[in-house]
């Protein structure tokens, strides 16, 4: 049965976008279609919003940004991150962790006993 | 990697095509990939742009970022591009301490003088008076047939009840007095104001109250107000007002203490009621000055038609006993600093000079030390520095300099300023000159002038500059015929505006020799002086008053050092210029052209002739007979007997001093002798017809005296043997001591100091010049080595290389100097104001400094064409 794809949390792009280029330099394309398919459909994205995303992030520091010719010898504008990102990365992934696991925690776990 | 990776964010794409282009490259992708899975192209493409959402709205985000960003990231850039400019600025002025000493040292004279300069100007000429809307306040006197006069009391009343032109209207005087006090006798500076005065200053006293209409009337209880420091300093500083009394000319009541700074007029300590001393009423007694308000938005030229016609109605109906024409209507300011404007302008013109002189010195030495630089210039531009950064780190450079030179300008200039106030005429009152806030506004324009002049050439220089050209020849050399024309180009400027100055500070010097060559009519060698003025309420009856001075005239000459002594009412040059129309018995209308100003009037006692050396031509001079009561007599000068008696003998004749001399009897006079001519007013105004009364038959007006004494040694070793006897025999007047020769050299401090700082200026021009020339020679030597030594190695001697080098400078310095004295012709007119007797091209000022300039060039170009001439010719050569 198909499910309804999720909105996506405030913030939460900036995150994918920084743990996706944490992989390797990208274009906002390669970016848009990775994230496409590693969640297969369950986050809804409008692809658009890509790119203020990498711009703010670039305003920011944390990703730089530069023309190059791709394989297929057309003109991408290819983003990385910078060591600030980098930095950036980390942080967000651990509070990430934090937070997914204390969700986790709290969703999973059955009182011993009555709560009230 | 593209190289384009390597450019700043700010010179990539455009935003706009920026974003586009990464828009458009994804909804390609996008719809490539479905139609790759087999969708047809038009669904593709509807798809893909589903999927992306608003394109217009995303792009228009995009750029709105990528604008921000990149915004910040130029003003970063640019901050970031200035400070590396100034630390590179500042390493390498560090790296060369001496040219840096000399550069800032040069720009602080410059800018140091403007700044001093520019302080007493703006306090002198350009600041409003310290009163409410100072432009309502103007001058007022009355025109008259042969020039103008003070408004006589009578005409100054009824201007006041006519006119509609004026908030208010004021007859006052001032003068010097002693003042009995609490404190003892004290010599003050007492002024005379009549009522609407204060009002029209709108001032309000600190302590106490201003006198009432009632209290300016006569037989009025005399009162008085003070100024703040004379209330302070002499008086100190009672609350209580009460107990305070002050005798001049009457036992004055203290009413009120004047805020601080109200000086109004002559820095006076006092102000009486005018009306108290019962003013003559006569219409050519012109005794009082007159200041008035006008009315707001009434014109200057206005209220003078108004003055213009009231005063020719008043003429109508007190023809013959009236002589103005007139009005002549001067704000007040200007009438006040009229005097020292010219003299200020030229100055401030001069300082302008000199600082153009210092940033031509410093411009040249930049351009040199710029050659110095090609190398690493030329190796900038070539790994592609842009020519405007290259030129902005020039400017940098500059800039950093004029600031340095700003900051030390400011420190010389608060140097300079105690040194003009201490050189500073006390008419000109510089007492009060700060370094205010519109000082500290035009250093700082002087200073964004002075980097724009010094970076300008270096600037042009490089941007014209061939890395390639530079880079080949090593930077050895690198000194293109531009460059060296734009150099010479600088030193010829740099001597012309030293001639400039030194040709206006020769007139300058030249008019003072001039004044003080004139005869002045009398010997001031051996001569000592004591003002004096009586207390007038002590004083107040005429015997008393010839007794005094009686008493003082033996006492005197009673002193072994004491050859003659003598009294006057006036001293030449001493600032009394008493003058009234006069009449000769037999001559039916007067004298042709009869009117004010007709003769000096003087009343002296016996021996004043002679302990002044003023010779007597003819007849005798006053003696023992000459009493109050007996027939009234009168000496004339040679102007007098000339002018009037066509230089036949006027002893016996008579004359009749007209306008309210206090004539007594019948008002005829007696001439009984002829003295010689005085320069009385001026030293630079000629001779004018002198009367002289003696002083005892007219104790009317014995208040203020001034006695004469020929010593027969040092007239200042004499001083404190005078102050003892006149301390015994007038224990309540305080007298004012100088020597003849200091009172003259007093009237031609103004003179004195306009030259002295002109001719300042002028000789830190030359010795900028001198070092301009040296430098510039200096390098033409080294650039000439190998010539001079293959001169020398053919036999050529020594003297002539040192010519070949000192023939070079010449020329630089003729050219200069030709340009130089061409300014100064067109210049030195705009002083002839302050010229006498020197024509504004005078050729010994102009020779001198031209014959100064020469020699200094000489100088300049000696020692590098001295080292050149005693060279091996064979190294030389060989180093090449």
């Amino acid at each position: 049965m198909p499910q309804t794809p999720m909105p996506l949390l405030k913030g939460t792009l900036d995150v994918i976008i920084l743990r996706t280029l944490g992989w390797g330099p990208a274009h906002g394309y390669a970016i848009s279609r990775w994230i496409r398919q590693t969640t297969g459909d369950e986050l809804q994205i409008e692809e658009g919003a890509l790119y203020p995303a990498l711009r703010r992030l670039e305003e920011r520091g944390w990703v730089e940004s530069s023309w190059k010719t791709t394989e297929t010898g057309r003109e991408a504008k290819v983003y990385r991150l910078t060591s600030l990102g980098r930095q950036q990365l980390q942080s967000e992934l651990k509070s990430w962790t934090r937070y997914v696991a204390a969700m986790a925690r709290v969703l999973e776990t059955r009182p011993a006993e009555a709560l009230a | 990697m593209r190289p384009d990776e390597e450019l700043p964010l700010s010179r990539r794409l455009p935003v706009d095509e920026d974003v586009d282009r990464e828009l458009a490259y994804h909804l390609a992708e996008r719809e490539r990939e479905l139609v790759g899975q087999g969708m047809d192209r038009e669904r593709a493409r509807a798809e893909a742009q589903a999927a992306f959402g608003d394109v217009g709205k995303v792009g228009a985000e995009c750029r709105e970022i990528t604008r921000r960003t990149r915004r910040a990231f130029r003003r970063a850039e640019t901050v970031e591009g200035l400070r590396q400019d100034l630390v590179l600025a500042w390493r390498l002025l560090r790296k060369t301490p001496g040219f840096t000493f000399a550069a800032v040292l040069t720009l602080a004279l410059g800018i140091g003088a403007n700044a001093a300069i520019f302080s007493v100007v703006n306090q002198v000429l350009l600041k409003p008076l310290p009163y409410e809307a100072p432009e309502q306040l103007v001058d007022i006197v009355e025109a008259h047939k042969n020039g103008w006069g003070n408004v006589p009391w009578a005409n100054m009343l009824d201007l006041r009840a006519t006119s509609r032109s004026f908030q208010g209207m004021a007859s006052y005087g001032s003068g010097a007095a002693t003042a009995l006090t609490s404190a003892g006798p004290l010599r003050i500076r007492q002024a005379v104001v009549s009522e609407d005065f204060f009002r029209i200053f709108h001032v309000t006293p600190m302590l106490g109250r201003l006198p009432v209409a009632e209290e300016h009337r006569e037989g009025a209880t005399p009162v008085a107000v003070v100024s703040e420091s004379f209330w302070r300093a002499q008086l100190g500083s009672p609350a209580d007002l009460t107990t305070q009394r002050i005798r001049t000319m009457r036992d004055y009541q203290v009413i009120g203490v004047l805020p601080r700074g109200f000086a109004f007029p002559a820095n006076a300590d006092i102000w009486v009621p005018l009306e108290l001393l019962g003013p003559s009423l006569n219409r050519t007694a012109h005794n009082w000055s007159v200041v008035g308000r006008l009315e707001p938005g009434i014109t200057v030229e206005t209220v003078k038609r108004e003055l213009d016609t009231l005063t020719a109605r008043l003429a109508a109906q007190y023809q013959p006993d009236f002589d103005g024409t007139g009005a002549i209507v001067t704000p007040l300011q200007s009438q006040l600093t009229a005097a020292s404007r010219s003299p200020l302008y030229l100055l401030l013109g001069a300082s302008g000079l000199l600082l153009l002189a210092a940033c031509t010195n410093l411009a040249s030495s930049m351009l040199a030390r710029g050659l110095a630089r090609n190398r690493e210039v030329a190796v900038r531009i070539a790994i592609g520095a842009g020519r405007l950064r290259i030129v902005r780190q020039l400017f940098t450079e500059a800039t950093l300099l004029a600031l340095l030179g700003c900051a030390a300008g400011l420190g010389l200039a608060a140097v300079l300023l105690r040194l003009l106030v201490s050189l500073a005429p006390p008419a000109l009152d510089l007492a009060k000159v700060r370094l205010d806030g519109w000082v500290l506004l035009f250093t700082a324009l002087v200073g964004m002038t002075t980097t724009v002049l010094i970076g300008l050439f270096p600037a042009l220089r490089t941007s014209g500059a061939e890395p390639g050209l530079a880079l080949r020849e090593g930077g050895r050399t690198g000194h293109s015929p531009a460059e060296r024309r734009i150099w010479s180009g600088l030193v010829i400027a740099e001597v012309a505006l030293a001639a400039t100055l030194l040709c206006g500070s020769g007139l300058l010097i030249r008019s003072l020799g001039r004044v003080l060559e004139v005869d002045p009519g009398f010997r001031s060698d051996r001569l000592l002086t004591v003002a004096m003025s009586l207390p007038t309420a002590v004083y107040e009856e005429d015997a008393k008053r010839e007794q005094f001075w009686t008493r003082v005239l033996e006492a005197v000459r009673a002193i072994p050092g004491v050859e003659v002594a003598g009294l006057t009412s006036a001293l030449p040059l001493g600032g009394d210029n008493s003058s009234g129309s006069f009449g000769i018995e037999g001559v039916p209308s007067g004298p042709a052209g009869y009117g004010p100003g007709g003769a000096g009037y003087r009343m002296v006692s016996d021996g004043y002739f002679t302990a002044m050396g003023i010779p007597l031509l003819a007849g005798r001079d006053f003696d023992q007979r000459d009493v109050a009561g007996s027939a009234p007599v009168v000496i004339v000068n040679q102007a007098l007997v000339h002018q009037w008696f066509k230089d036949k003998d006027p002893i016996g004749h008579r004359i009749r001093l007209e306008s309210g001399m206090d004539n007594q009897g019948d008002g005829w006079l007696t001439v009984v002798g002829v003295v010689g001519d005085v320069r009385h007013r001026a030293l630079t105004q000629p001779p004018a017809p002198e009367t002289y009364v003696p002083l005892r038959q007219r104790p009317t007006r014995s208040y203020s005296v001034v006695l004469t004494l020929k010593t027969r040694g040092d007239p200042a070793q004499l001083e404190p043997a005078v102050r003892q006897t006149l301390a015994a025999v007038g224990p309540d007047v305080v007298p004012l001591y100088a020597t003849m020769r200091e009172r003259l050299s007093a009237s031609q401090t103004d003179r004195q100091f306009t030259a002295t700082i002109l001719s300042a200026f002028a000789l830190v021009a030359l010795l900028l010049a001198g070092v301009g020339i040296y430098g510039v020679v200096s390098y033409t030597a080294v650039q000439r080595t190998r010539e001079m030594g293959i001169r020398l190695a053919l036999g050529a001697l020594p003297a002539q290389v040192r010519g070949l080098i000192h023939r070079g400078a010449l020329g630089q310095v003729l050219l200069g100097l030709g340009v130089g004295l061409v300014i100064a012709f067109a210049a030195t007119r705009l002083m002839r104001s302050l010229l006498y007797e020197v024509t504004t091209l005078d050729p010994l000022a102009f020779a001198g400094s031209a014959a100064l300039l020469i020699l200094v060039a000489f100088l300049a170009s000696w020692y590098p064409a001295w080292r050149i001439a005693r060279l091996d010719p064979m190294q030389t050569i060989r180093s090449e």
